[in-house]
């Protein structure tokens, strides 16, 4: 036990890290944008002398290292810094954005978990057959798919052709929950490729687990089918499917910026892509922070369930 | 009767792996199957359980009379889930037997039938077993968590494969024991087994198969003290006792090792696992150690062949120390020293044709062209008794001993100074261990032949060896001529080890 816990401090300390180097990289790259923010607020009107005083004013002209060490001691205390576009805190901007974000990203693991996980042992069940074909095609073919493409599939049909649904998120605010029928879409889309990747690597993991002999053993020894699937052979099938979950879970953390945009849903994407326009780099450097570390937790939270999973797989820090 | 199996027949894509094989079980007594490997000894087994190879057409008769039959296959392991603890399968069989009690009682009524039927499997301290995972536990462990298993389903039939294959004599004389008193519960087993002196002293019917059929059967003492069928007298005959070495023939010291200490990283810390203050190899002669699981025997082969980086203290071969790691080892000193290993079939990549692998030896460390190279294969190879046909095909297709002649072969070909066998005659039936070290004998008679250091927990393959070195825990507790260790050992470990292969034929049966 002692080793899993300094395992799991060295992977933090480690992460840690990793959020450091992530942060200076996007320092760094936005520095490299032509313009900087007072060009962008100076907008129609690039006059040099008023862009000058802007800088100026937003403390612009001082040299990039310091403005980086500046937000770094904020950082340490807690403080994310100012948006240099509206004078609004930054931990307000990330606060406002996480919520609708989040909001999705519960939605869609509730429904991804047991329906990717249901399909794959479904189809691992059927192996060769023809729901396991039809299920193999399908979640082929919906991957397949990307999601901007079946997002403005799903607007046509659902919401221009048939006006079942709301096409985006406009007029409703942050108070997406009391709206669900504004949220069918995007979950939808966010479902579609998670849930065939899902399903893909829990099929193939079943197969060989009901092919084992610890399998044919419990068979043996007259134990149920369904506690054989559920409880003998599903967790050496998850492994893997844990991975590939964190990573999911991951990437709809970090704001899934081309179903943001297409639904107007004002998320953590929808506040990159505006901050990175405005050259607001406190902002996006913000959320390069939150990005980092949701990336290490999860990580982090993955591997140990892989290791409760397959006790045997040695762990790397 | 208990189970009776009349006229059974499997084929498999027209190939017959059991040919009217027809036997009776009663309760209480051991019948063992006794063959070589591919004898048809697993499929009859497997058959009790209404178990067959895909694709194959039975034809017989197997009637079992009202009981569930358990099965403790050759590796514990397999059969127990990695990714759940060890009492999974357990907790699940006795949840089935308590189903009438009123829910609140399940639990604890479920819980009690597991502690005991482990403790009938003698395994102790049950909670800390149950609370681990199947690879935290030892193979003896294992195999007890299995048997387990067989008991708590109430089986009256446990078929036992290969129970002691590939264990130390220690081992598999706690293995016997417990068989026998699994038959003095009444219970059947049926033993499956090429290893004879189990049979010898559990079987009360023996079944000898050739080739899928029965060549011999009838009461154990009869077959094993008389047999009649010529198969069966091979089977039988003494393991070899004449010298692997010339004792005249040896020649200077090769390989010298003093003051080792290896260690291995288990967690953070380096725990030292073997020391050895001096050992040594002449040419054209054997060096035999012995020792149980986990006394170092292998760390020690691994450290002599470059494979086992982490020690300290000097190896010298032909008085030129030798780099610990193989990859600072010149091409010489690599050919110099050769492996091989206990898994021959794992030592082999299964999608390329023997012959390629072996004549990669002499292209890597002599440096051949690979026409001249798999001439120089072919010819080592069929000099070990594989023909040519048989190596231009894949490692699959080979058996256990024509693979670990291939090692061999392969081996060979480097030319070696020392040659490092790594209990490379365990999971082998008499018949062919004998011939493998029939074998090595003739090699290391040879002018120019190898010094060989021969690892093993066998004591039979250990006696013909020139000299013995007996490690436990990690050190050499003694070390000598094989004729005097063997018969008149001074240190308590060699004792009780010989102790216990010495009680082969002691009544155990309660």
């Amino acid at each position: 036990m002692n080793g899993l816990r300094s395992w799991i401090a060295r992977r933090l300390l480690l992460g840690a890290v990793q959020t450091a180097a992530v942060v200076l990289l996007v320092f760094a790259l936005t520095e490299a944008l032509p313009g900087d923010a007072a060009v962008a607020f100076a907008g129609d009107q690039p006059d040099p002398e008023r862009i000058a005083a802007v800088r100026e004013a937003m403390g612009l002209d001082r040299p990039a290292h310091e403005r980086l060490a500046d937000w770094v001691t904020g950082l340490l205390h807690g403080d994310f810094g100012t948006s240099l576009t509206s004078g609004r805190p930054v931990s307000g901007f990330l606060a406002d954005g996480f919520g609708p974000t989040l909001l999705l990203a519960t939605l869609t693991v509730l429904l991804l978990v047991p329906v990717g996980v249901g399909l794959g042992v479904l189809a691992a069940r059927h192996e060769g057959r023809f729901t396991d074909r039809l299920i193999s095609s399908a979640t082929l073919g919906v991957y397949a798919v990307p999601e901007f493409a079946l997002g403005v599939l799903l607007v046509s049909v659902f919401a221009l052709r048939l006006g079942w649904l709301p096409p985006t998120a406009v007029g409703y605010g942050t108070g997406l929950l009391e709206h669900p029928s504004v949220l069918v879409l995007p979950v939808l889309v966010l479902l579609a490729r998670p849930v065939c990747s899902l399903a893909r690597l829990v099929r193939a993991g079943m197969i060989e687990a009901l092919a084992a002999p610890y399998t044919a053993h419990a068979e043996r020894y007259g134990i149920s089918g369904a506690r054989i699937r559920y409880t003998h052979a599903l967790p050496n099938a998850l492994a893997p499917a844990t991975q590939q979950l964190a990573r999911t879970i991951d990437w709809l953390l970090c704001g899934v910026i081309v179903v943001e945009a297409l639904y107007v849903i004002p998320g953590l994407g929808t506040v990159l892509m505006n901050a990175v326009a405005d050259r607001d780099i406190p902002v996006v450097q913000g959320l390069a922070v939150v990005f980092g570390l949701a990336t290490v937790v999860l990580n982090l939270g993955a591997d140990l369930v892989t290791h409760r999973l397959a006790p045997r797989s040695a762990v790397a820090a | 009767m208990i189970v009776t199996v009349t006229g059974l027949t499997v084929e498999v894509e027209g190939r017959t792996l059991v040919d009217r094989v027809s036997l009776r079980i009663r309760p209480g007594t051991v019948t063992a199957l006794v063959g070589a490997s591919g004898s048809g000894k697993t499929t009859t087994g497997l058959a009790l359980l209404g178990e067959y190879p895909p694709g194959a057409r039975v034809t017989g008769d197997v009637a079992v009379h009202g009981t569930r039959i358990g099965y403790v296959p050759q590796h514990p392991a397999a059969v127990l889930n990695p990714a759940r603890r060890t009492g999974a399968l357990l907790l699940d069989l006795a949840r089935q037997q308590v189903r009438d009690l009123p829910r609140s009682q399940r639990r604890t009524a479920a819980r009690l039938r597991v502690t005991a039927a482990l403790a009938d499997a003698q395994l102790d301290d049950a909670e800390e077993v149950l609370s681990r995972y199947p690879h935290q536990l030892s193979g003896g462990q294992q195999q007890r968590v299995v048997l387990a298993q067989a008991l708590l389903l109430g089986a009256r039939v446990v078929i036992a494969d290969e129970p002691t294959t590939g264990q130390d004599a220690l081992t598999k004389r706690r293995i016997v024991d417990q068989l026998a008193q699994v038959a003095g519960r009444g219970i059947a087993v049926l033993l499956l087994s090429h290893d004879l002196d189990v049979v010898r002293e559990l079987a009360d019917e023996v079944v000898v198969l050739r080739g899928g059929r029965v060549v011999e059967q009838g009461p154990g003492h009869r077959i094993l003290d008389a047999p009649a069928h010529p198969w069966t007298k091979e089977l039988l005959a003494e393991p070899r006792a004449l010298p692997y070495a010339d004792p005249e023939h040896a020649g200077a010291e090769i390989l010298t090792v003093s003051g080792l200490t290896a260690r291995h990283r288990t967690g953070g810390a380096r725990v030292p696992v073997l020391s050895v203050d001096r050992l040594t190899l002449r040419s054209g002669e054997c060096l035999a150690v012995v020792g149980r699981s986990g006394s170092g025997k292998t760390t020690l082969a691994r450290c002599l062949a470059g494979l086992h980086r982490d020690h300290t203290g000097q190896i010298l071969l032909d008085g030129e120390p030798l780099p610990r790691s193989l990859r600072d080892r010149s091409r010489e000193q690599l050919a110099a020293v050769q492996y091989v290993f206990q898994d021959a079939r794992a030592a082999f990549d299964e999608h390329r044709p023997v012959l390629d692998q072996v004549a990669r030896t002499a292209v890597r460390l002599h440096g051949a062209g690979s026409q001249e190279a798999t001439a120089e294969a072919r010819r080592v190879l069929t000099d070990l008794g594989l023909d040519d046909s048989l190596v231009r095909r894949l490692p699959g297709r080979l058996s256990g001993g024509e693979l670990q002649r291939a090692a061999l072969a392969r081996a060979l070909l480097a030319r070696p100074r020392v040659l490092v066998c790594d209990e490379i005659t365990s999971g082998l039936d008499p018949v062919t261990r004998r011939s493998l070290l029939d074998l090595l004998a003739t090699l290391v008679r040879r002018k120019d032949g190898p010094g060989v250091v021969l690892i093993t927990h066998d004591l039979d393959t250990a006696a013909p060896a020139t000299r013995v070195a007996v490690l436990d825990g990690g050190e050499v507790v003694e070390e000598g001529p094989a004729e005097q260790i063997l018969t008149a050992p001074r240190h308590p470990f060699t004792v009780s080890l010989l102790g216990a292969s010495d009680r082969w034929g002691a009544a155990v049966r309660p």
